[in-house]
């Protein structure tokens, strides 16, 4: 299989809401292949089961209408395969249960999104128990299995641990606080009305979580006020971190500190963006500015 | 009642490497092991360094089986297939105090036969690590000095071990233990085991389990050790194993760069009593911060991915104080290993333990099966062991022609890593029960993202695998379920 090169005008890395509407717009004009690493196309829209995509749609429900246009393009799509590597001559090595495989293109779009910030990257003493997730590995757990724990403290306040938190409240579980280091919650104006304020979830502000308690299971953690310096212990079962997401640049490593001009990031691995709206606009945007250049 | 020729105590680094030892006699061996795993106690954080021998006193048990174990460590990671680098190490210091270490050092390195060793001036210090900070007085270099994944080690000879008949048995604390006219009867928490010869090496509980038949001689006071590890975007910002030696007393920065590519910075040396056992303490964090600004002050330590605590077993002399046995100021430097009427103790191995593993285990095996009269070779032992194929290491031909014979292999579930589905079922096939035991097999887990983005993955393989309910599987052992709370209430 890996003899085997297959050759495109424009590779488009990531089947989120940025690689579906790059690969949408640019298709135009353009043999467009599309690989994503999941089975099913829509990255994390498919775990958003809240509404507030492209105005009062669910996350799934969006990507859904992303998938229906992509279907009627000529766009190939390749899913459950995984980009391991770019190199600076314009191949990308892929690799699916079907094998190993590289594919030469002219262009490629990377949409691979962000991951987020961990606990591990800040100095927190204490233990390393079970109960320690991402709001993202809760969303998706939450979605897949069901609950995670009990009594959650959130550390973070940004859109995704407003928006968890009030999913976890929603289905019978006690989130004991949110503590945010700055002097009031991140996110968006109406994600702390709908979320925090209508569920009144205790907010620590000017807070950090400096040590983690429990051996086994997480039994609490030591929140520490910023200003006073005093420490207090919070019990929980579950501490989920929502301390900010990173551009995924994973793939640019092999490629130098300048990025060549046939590689263009979009969505969330280029920038952070708040809304999918920028993301979508954003990506045809790029397929306009393409279509013309080359 | 079930009868073992040998019963090995502990599945750490030791209790593994011994019972391989002792597979290589026509024996039979049991392993009773506490926890769910293999290498879960002191074996569990360490800084995976091979040493030379330069460190230790001459003519001690130390020094001559650290030399002989760094000759053969290159041998020993081709025979279990693990991953082994030698980059060599460089100590250095930055004034008098550290010079006169550094050239006592040289010269105890010199008599014990290190091979290599050469005293560097700080410009040659400086064309070999450009980031260390001014001022470095005199560099000790010690080419013969390597790195290994701890884990990964201790897990080869577990594995190799039970291909050659060794018999583990996990979640099996040694309650009871005493003599009978045949040997020892030792009682867990499963059943009751009778056999010919003990070896105990229960690491921090080494001198508790001595006690059940024996009398106090040596008793271990953990020490703990806090360490940071750094992303593997930093694989090139140090090319050795680097030791500083302070000018105050204490312990100075080691920096490690591991095999996989990650940068390992520690040991902080503190009482355990500072944190919980096992915890990271705030204040070995902030020493460990405060040391790197002050000898490595360019090193991004924003890259941090992780911080972990370790304990060691230090032993100290004991004395009996109101008919209480209590451990003395006296710290014993030396390893210790006992051979009390076939009740072979290894106790208080720290550094270099992981060096000298093999080379202990081989000792403690063979003082073993002279006390049982001489037992014949097993001639079905084999010393090779073959790992978990990994597809990141592998060529493309390779890894595609893995990927036919098992697509599995094509699923990549540690983005961070590149660590494939393949990978992750062939480490619980082997033995993983936790989601920790799969990282410590596999390395799913141990990138940037912390696991934040295979943990579920790695959760269900277990589930599949064994056959039970995801809320059953555990991050590492009993009480650590990964889901808690039942679904829809």
């Amino acid at each position: 299989m890996i003899n085997a090169m297959e050759e495109t005008d424009i590779l488009v890395i990531g089947g989120g809401a940025a690689g579906l509407a790059a690969a949408e717009s640019l298709s135009a004009r353009r043999r467009v292949l599309l690989v994503e690493r999941e089975e099913r196309l829509g990255g994390v829209l498919l775990q958003c089961v809240h509404r507030g995509f492209g105005g009062e749609q669910t996350g799934p429900a969006y990507a859904a209408g992303s998938v229906a246009r992509l279907a009627k393009t000529a766009v190939q799509v390749r899913t459950g395969t995984h980009v391991l590597s770019l190199a600076p001559d314009r191949t990308a090595l892929l690799s699916s249960p079907r094998g190993l495989e590289r594919v030469r293109f002219d262009r490629c779009v990377l949409a691979t999104g962000c991951r987020e910030r961990t606990i591990h990257a800040l100095p927190v003493a204490g233990t390393r128990p079970a109960g320690i997730f991402t709001a993202g590995t809760v969303q998706r757990l939450l979605l897949d299995h069901g609950p995670v724990g009990e009594r959650i403290v959130v550390l973070g306040s940004g859109d995704i641990g407003q928006i968890v938190a009030r999913q976890l409240v929603q289905s019978g579980r006690r989130v004991v606080a949110m503590v945010e280091q700055r002097d009031r919650l991140g996110g968006l104006a109406r994600n702390r009305r709908d979320c925090v304020e209508t569920y009144h979830i205790p907010v620590l502000l000017r807070s950090t979580v400096d040590e983690i308690l429990g051996e086994g299971r997480i039994s609490g953690v030591v929140v520490r006020d910023l200003d006073t310096g005093r420490r207090r212990r919070l019990a929980c079962d579950t501490l989920l971190t929502a301390l900010g997401l990173v551009p995924d640049q994973d793939l640019c490593r092999g490629l130098g500190a300048d990025l060549p001009d046939w590689l263009a990031l979009c969505g969330n691995c280029d920038y952070v963006h708040e809304m999918v709206d920028g993301v979508v606009r954003e990506a045809a945007a790029l397929g306009a500015a393409w279509g013309e250049t080359f | 009642m079930e009868h073992t020729d040998v019963a090995v105590i502990g599945a750490g680094l030791l209790g593994c490497f011994t019972a391989r030892a002792l597979t290589a006699f026509a024996l039979s061996v049991t392993v009773l092991e506490a926890r769910e795993d293999v290498c879960t106690g002191i074996s569990r954080a360490n800084t995976g360094i091979v040493y030379t021998g330069y460190d230790t006193k001459p003519g001690t048990l130390k020094t001559a089986l650290c030399l002989q174990a760094n000759r053969d460590f290159g041998r020993l990671c081709r025979e279990l297939d693990v991953p082994f680098s030698r980059p060599g190490s460089l100590l250095f210091g930055f004034g008098p105090r550290s010079e006169r270490v550094l050239r006592d050092k040289f010269a105890q390195g010199q008599r014990n036969g290190v091979p290599g060793l050469a005293l560097l001036e700080p410009a040659a210090v400086y064309a070999r690590e450009p980031h260390l900070a001014p001022g470095v007085t005199l560099g000790l270099y010690a080419p013969g000095t390597g790195t290994v994944d701890p884990w990964a080690l201790g897990i080869a000879a577990f594995e190799n071990a039970r291909d050659n008949g060794a018999d583990f048995r996990f979640c099996q604390p040694v309650l009871h233990m005493e003599r009978t006219p045949e040997g020892f009867r030792l009682e867990t928490a499963a059943g009751t085991y009778q056999a010919r010869a003990v070896v105990n090496c229960a690491g921090l509980q080494a001198a508790a389990v001595r006690e059940l038949t024996q009398c106090p001689a040596v008793r271990l006071v953990p020490s703990a050790a806090d360490y940071l590890v750094l992303d593997d975007t930093l694989a090139g910002f140090v090319r050795h194993i680097l030791f500083h030696e302070p000018e105050e007393r204490g312990k100075g920065l080691t920096i490690v760069p591991t095999v996989e590519g990650a940068l390992l910075i520690g040991p902080t040396d503190r009482p355990q009593g500072e944190a919980p056992a096992g915890a990271v303490s705030r204040q070995g964090l902030e020493r460990l911060r405060r040391l790197c600004a002050q000898v490595v002050p360019d090193l991004p330590l924003e890259e941090t991915i992780r911080a972990f605590a370790g304990l060691r077993p230090d032993p100290f002399a004991v004395r009996q104080e109101g008919g209480q046995w209590v451990p003395t100021d006296r710290s014993i430097h030396s390893f210790t290993v006992l051979e009390e009427e076939g009740l072979i103790s290894l106790v208080g191995i720290k550094t270099p333990g992981l060096t000298c593993a093999a080379a202990l285990g081989e000792h403690a095996a063979s003082l073993a099966a002279q006390h049982l009269g001489g037992p014949g070779r097993n001639v079905a032992f084999s010393p090779e062991r073959r790992g978990i194929r990994r597809a990141h290491a592998l060529s493309e031909a390779e890894r595609d022609a893995l990927i036919q014979q098992d697509p599995a292999y094509g699923t990549v579930v540690c983005r961070c890593r590149d660590i494939t589905l393949g990978e992750v079922r062939e480490a619980v096939r082997r033995g993983a029960v936790t989601v920790d035991g799969v990282k410590r097999r596999t390395g799913a887990g141990m990138g940037r993202c912390q696991g934040a983005r295979c943990m579920q993955a790695v959760a269900e393989v277990l589930a599949q695998e064994q056959n039970i309910p995801l809320r059953s599987v555990t991050k590492d052992g009993p009480g650590s379920p990964i889901l808690l709370g039942q679904p829809g209430e």
